[in-house]
């Protein structure tokens, strides 16, 4: 990290004063010299810089004379000093680059026409620069391409060694994947050891490579630049809401890139804490499904011979009408909706609208009731706030980050990359809990395996470990000291040696970590899928809360509670008030000012404050006959919930089930009216990251053959029951949003979370926290050895990535049971063997598969495939408080067929 | 006075011994002498000269093989937009990039010959055909299978169009415009 500023979080570094081109001009000391003349504006040629990793020198082109000096130096090596006299411009300088280009072209094939990168290309753009038309001594490499990788092709012939990818890799990726060689006399990048390339995929090193040298293996060839029409838009994949650009030819996407480019190579590394402008294997790469073949074209009506192809205004009209009919027999009460958290806020604003308006029902929910409603109610509950607490600019800051039962370079890889940025550049202590050994533990200073389930368990022991150890922050404490009391009591009956056995971590261990991370200033917690789709997911994360009560580290800059979300707009689902108990901006459905507030903006009464279902119990509702219809919006429960819960049953039973999806799945087979609805490809709208941030979809063509924008068939819907919701574009839903939740859309930048725990330590907590801690010492064992968890791949995202070809080629449904060695070992299995997995009501065969990241003990399979159906094997919890479905993990057996 | 009557007797004289038809005539027996200016088109046809730039055709290597590498250079080239590239990378022989699709919109064509001058591997040429006369202009719309059989089928017409637009060399010299894809590295290693 040399020839960066020594400014950090903590320490500013001194001025300097130099001369550039006649010039004076300040600087931080430290600084390469190369960042100092770009930071007035001036562009030096450089082939191999980028901003967000240490310079690397090898291109040559950087050139400037420093007075004092006989030669050219390179600026990017070069370290700002305080009265350098610098010239970047001359002849001289000119005729020493014009050879270093000329130098690089030598052994260059001159292959342009076809290469990918033509039109694109930094040695092309420089060549014509220095107007270099003449080449003495050319030769060619003649280096075979490695194809091998799954999504990338090596041509190494078209190489200039500038590093950028090697660099991009170690510095920002922190995966180390790649290395520079020398083989047949020239120096070139291979994967790590000259292996086949087996890494995340995430294509940041495709993006940073100035020359074709390495190219995308899913639009190889496909393409050139200028053909392509290219769109901002936003990932749909997870809840980091990555900018990309896709680009299309005609209703074809050919490729997709990422703000992070060869050509944006100017900024300062400090402003990659908002990202770095890379994207992950998903977003680059699993872009297929926006113009794939499944997609459905046009509306479906059941008919006696099966769904059948019907024009939209026929489907639109049996929809209402028998959505009519059954509000008609059987009261508003029987009608009820599902909507999926990748759809925009426009969607899932005009469908809460529509539902309690239109319908009057509040039996609606969404996909972020699979957890992130986890994590908002307790947030909301304890501290009054509706997201996570700290910006992705904090998290690069913290010093110190306990990550707790959340995989998240698995789940959110764009995101972890702030955790990874201040575990390298700011040198955070990171404690990782996880009952598997993931990528983020191999960096983290403190990796701290439990076991599986146990997650929860240990932030008892850290609590209890903070007391034991006074590192507790008495002036909070003393504040709400009736609070401190009872939480003292509450833990009064958990001994540290206990939860030490549960969770296999030593007594010191736990001792060790509490002290990191409440020594440390600025500390922060990030929780996942391990803590909130967990039994008891609701209090593990208010008991994460009181940990940073305690140390007094509630309201404090840089320190909070945090969560990555799964789905892209889980957060906006909460906003734009989907789910029985908000109303949009996240409000309390109960709370009568913002009821008031909407019935007058609406011009129509809301549905009582009693009633509203969720997931869970709107399924069972189907079951027994109170719902009649059902309206579903891309979700595919049938998919998703263990056999257990009887979906099958529950949407058989039903009266009306209406569908809208851009695919067919298991749910839309049962449905009565199909409409095909858009990707987020073709939508137009915002959609609000984990962050809070308010992004834009735009869209990349027209919508594929008949499919429609899932809020202009609610509207459509709408008009036919004789209710027009009054919205004819986009900008007339945000502009009731805007009514409605002033500031929201904020430009994007999302407004500063205020917390405040005073009212719950006040009121509540008293008598809450003996119930949060008195499952310390329930450990039923199970007959079962085995702990089978559901685990998230990078590959995937949900459902929605299988529909992406590019994706399954890198990670296919291998059917395989992840297991550690050991354990293979153990049950006398080598690789070709078939398994039975056997829980209480079901079993099934599966392959085996050793995975060294697997704890002895427990077994994973990718949630993303349902073939074969392990998702049945699960038992279901659902949570008192929160009415979250747990199904992720389950006791069986394992044995060799 | 003395013109009006002089006039007057030119007139009667010219008009008794059809002196105009005579005149008109005499151009008209002039011609039956010499060797006609014009010809039977379309019977008969005029020489084309060799850097004549009529309808393109799509060449191939001596062995038969494309030679269009798919490139898009003669699309970005060409200043009516006729042109359309689709390409692709050729499975059958990995690592070749080569054109699916080729349209050539003629009826939009200004016969510049852009194309074939930015084509770097001289897959491009103009021909001696210029007659486009049809009842559809749909058939207009040159796609990749006729433009290589307008190749195929005047040859001998698209060489002499490169050598007169001095593209193409002589022997030796023109295989330098063939590319050398790699092989994988798999391959090599077998090898």
């Amino acid at each position: 990290m040399g020839l960066k500023p020594v400014t950090s979080s903590d320490t500013e570094a001194t001025t300097i004063e130099l001369t550039l081109d006649g010039e004076t001009v300040t600087a931080k000391e430290g600084v390469s010299l190369y960042d100092v003349i770009s930071s007035t504006g001036k562009i030096v040629p450089a082939m191999c810089y980028h901003y967000t990793f240490d310079p690397f020198g090898s291109c040559g082109m950087c050139l400037v004379m420093q007075e004092g000096k006989k030669a050219p130096v390179r600026s990017c090596t070069a370290k700002a000093a305080g009265g350098m006299i610098i010239r970047t411009e001359g002849d001289d300088l000119f005729a020493a680059r014009k050879k270093g280009v000329e130098k690089h072209l030598s052994v260059h094939p001159l292959d342009c026409p076809v290469c990918d990168a033509d039109g694109h290309c930094e040695l092309q753009d420089m060549a014509f620069e220095h107007g270099v038309t003449d080449l003495a001594n050319a030769k060619q490499k003649n280096i075979p391409e490695d194809t091998r990788s799954l999504v990338l092709d090596f041509n190494m012939n078209r190489c200039i060694a500038c590093g950028e990818c090697i660099n991009i890799c170690k510095d920002v990726q922190r995966i180390d994947a790649l290395q520079f060689m020398k083989k047949g006399g020239f120096t070139q990048v291979v994967a790590k050891g000259d292996q086949t390339l087996d890494c995340e995929f995430c294509g940041d090193c495709l993006a940073v490579c100035p020359v074709g040298a390495i190219t995308n293996k899913y639009s190889k060839y496909a393409y050139k630049p200028w053909q392509l029409k290219k769109t901002t838009t936003t990932c749909n994949y997870c809840g980091d809401g990555c900018q990309m650009y896709v680009e299309t030819k005609d209703t074809e996407v050919t490729r997709v890139t990422s703000p992070l480019s060869w050509k944006n190579k100017w900024g300062d590394r400090g402003d990659t804490v908002n990202g770095h402008g890379g994207l992950c294997v998903r977003g680059r790469f699993g872009f297929q499904f926006i113009d794939s073949n499944a997609r459905l074209k046009s509306p479906l009506v059941r008919t006696e011979s099966g769904l059948k192809e019907t024009p939209w205004i026929d489907a639109l009209d049996i929809a209402a009408g028998r959505l009519a009919y059954v509000k008609k027999t059987y009261g508003e009460q029987a009608i009820a909706g599902l909507i999926t958290a990748r759809c925009t806020n426009e969607d899932l604003y005009v469908f809460q609208k529509f539902m309690r308006t239109v319908l009057g029902t509040n039996h609606i929910d969404s996909s972020s009731r699979y957890g992130h409603v986890n994590f908002v109610r307790a947030v909301q509950h304890a501290l009054g706030a509706t997201r996570m607490t700290n910006t992705s600019e904090e998290i690069s800051r913290a010093q110190a980050i306990l990550v707790i039962g959340a995989n998240i370079t698995e789940t959110n890889p764009v995101a972890s990359l702030r955790v990874k940025a201040a575990l390298g550049v700011n040198k955070a202590h990171v404690i990782v809990v996880d009952s598997a050994q993931t990528n983020i533990a191999a960096l983290a200073s403190h990796p701290s395996l439990v076991k599986p389930g146990t997650e929860g368990l240990l932030i008892q022991g850290l609590i209890k470990s903070a007391i034991q150890q006074n590192l507790i922050d008495e002036d909070v404490t003393q504040q709400s000291p009736q609070a401190f009391t009872a939480l003292q009591q509450a833990i009064e009956h958990i001994t540290l040696e206990h939860i030490a056995q549960q969770t296999g971590l030593s007594v010191d261990h736990i001792h060790e970590i509490t002290k990191v991370f409440a020594e440390a200033s600025r500390s922060l917690i990030l929780c996942g899928e391990g803590i909130l789709r967990q039994v008891n997911g609701y209090h593990h994360v208010l008991n994460l809360i009181d940990l940073l009560w305690i140390m007094g580290k509630i309201g404090k800059p840089g320190c909070g509670i945090n969560t990555f979300t799964e789905e892209a707009n889980e957060q906006g689902a909460v906003d734009m008030g989907v789910g029985p108990e908000f109303l949009p901006g996240g409000l309390a459905y109960t709370s009568s000012e913002a009821r008031e507030k909407l019935s007058n903006i609406w011009l129509t009464e809301l549905p009582p404050e009693n009633q509203g279902s969720t997931l869970m119990d709107i399924l069972k509702q189907c079951r027994s006959g109170d719902i009649k219809a059902l309206y579903i919006v891309g979700e595919n429960p049938l998919g998703t919930l263990p056999a257990s819960c009887e979906v099958e049953a529950a949407l058989k039973n039903l009266e009306v089930l209406i569908y809208q999806d851009p695919f067919m799945t298991e749910t839309g087979q049962l449905a009565h009216v199909v409409f095909p609805a858009t990707t987020f490809a073709e939508k137009d709208g915002t959609v609000t990251n984990q962050e809070g941030k308010v992004q834009f979809l735009r869209p990349i063509f027209d919508p594929l053959g008949e499919s429609a924008m899932d809020w202009h068939i609610m509207a459509g819907i709408a008009n036919g029951l004789g209710s027009s919701l009054d919205f004819e574009a986009t900008n007339d839903v945000q502009r009731e949003i805007m009514k409605v939740l002033p500031g929201y859309y904020n430009l994007g930048q999302p407004a500063k979370v205020q917390v405040n725990p005073d009212p719950y330590l006040r009121n509540e907590y008293v008598n809450e926290v003996s119930t949060r801690y008195s499952q310390a010492s329930n450990d039923a064992k199970s007959q079962r050895p085995f702990m089978l968890k559901m685990i998230q791949l990078i590959y995937h995202s949900g459902k929605l990535s299988t529909q992406a070809s590019g994706l399954l080629a890198i990670a296919p449904n291998t059917k395989q049971l992840h297991m550690h060695p050991e354990d293979i070992e153990r049950l006398g299995l080598v690789t070709e063997n078939q398994v039975r997995i056997t829980t209480d009501h079901m079993s099934l065969e599966l392959g085996v598969k050793a995975d060294l990241s697997i704890m002895p003990g427990s077994c994973s399979v990718p949630e993303h495939f349902n073939d074969p159906p392990v998702k049945d094997l699960m038992t279901i919890h659902v949570d008192p408080d929160t009415k979250v479905p747990y199904f992720k993990q389950t006791h069986v057996t394992v044995e060799k067929i | 006075m003395a013109t009006s009557s002089n006039s007057l007797a030119k007139k009667i004289l010219d008009a008794v011994f059809f002196r105009e038809i005579w005149g008109a005539m005499k151009v008209t027996f002039k011609h039956m002498l010499h060797r006609p200016m014009t010809f039977e088109y379309p019977r008969e046809k005029r020489t084309i000269p060799d850097a004549h730039r009529g309808a393109l055709g799509l060449l191939r290597y001596d062995d038969g093989k494309e030679r269009c590498v798919g490139c898009d250079l003669c699309e970005a080239a060409c200043p009516s937009r006729c042109i359309k590239v689709i390409s692709e990378e050729d499975k059958s022989l990995p690592l070749q990039r080569y054109a699916t699709e080729f349209y050539i919109d003629i009826t939009k064509c200004v016969f510049c010959g852009y194309c074939v001058e930015a084509c770097p591997v001289n897959a491009l040429a103009m021909t001696k055909v210029y007659e486009f006369s049809t009842h559809d202009k749909r058939t207009l719309l040159f796609d990749k299978e006729r433009l290589y059989d307008i190749g195929e089928r005047y040859l001998d017409d698209a060489k002499k169009y490169l050598y007169a637009h001095n593209q193409e060399k002589e022997g030796e010299e023109s295989v330098a415009y063939r590319y050398h894809f790699p092989v994988p590295v798999e391959k090599s290693q077998d090898s």
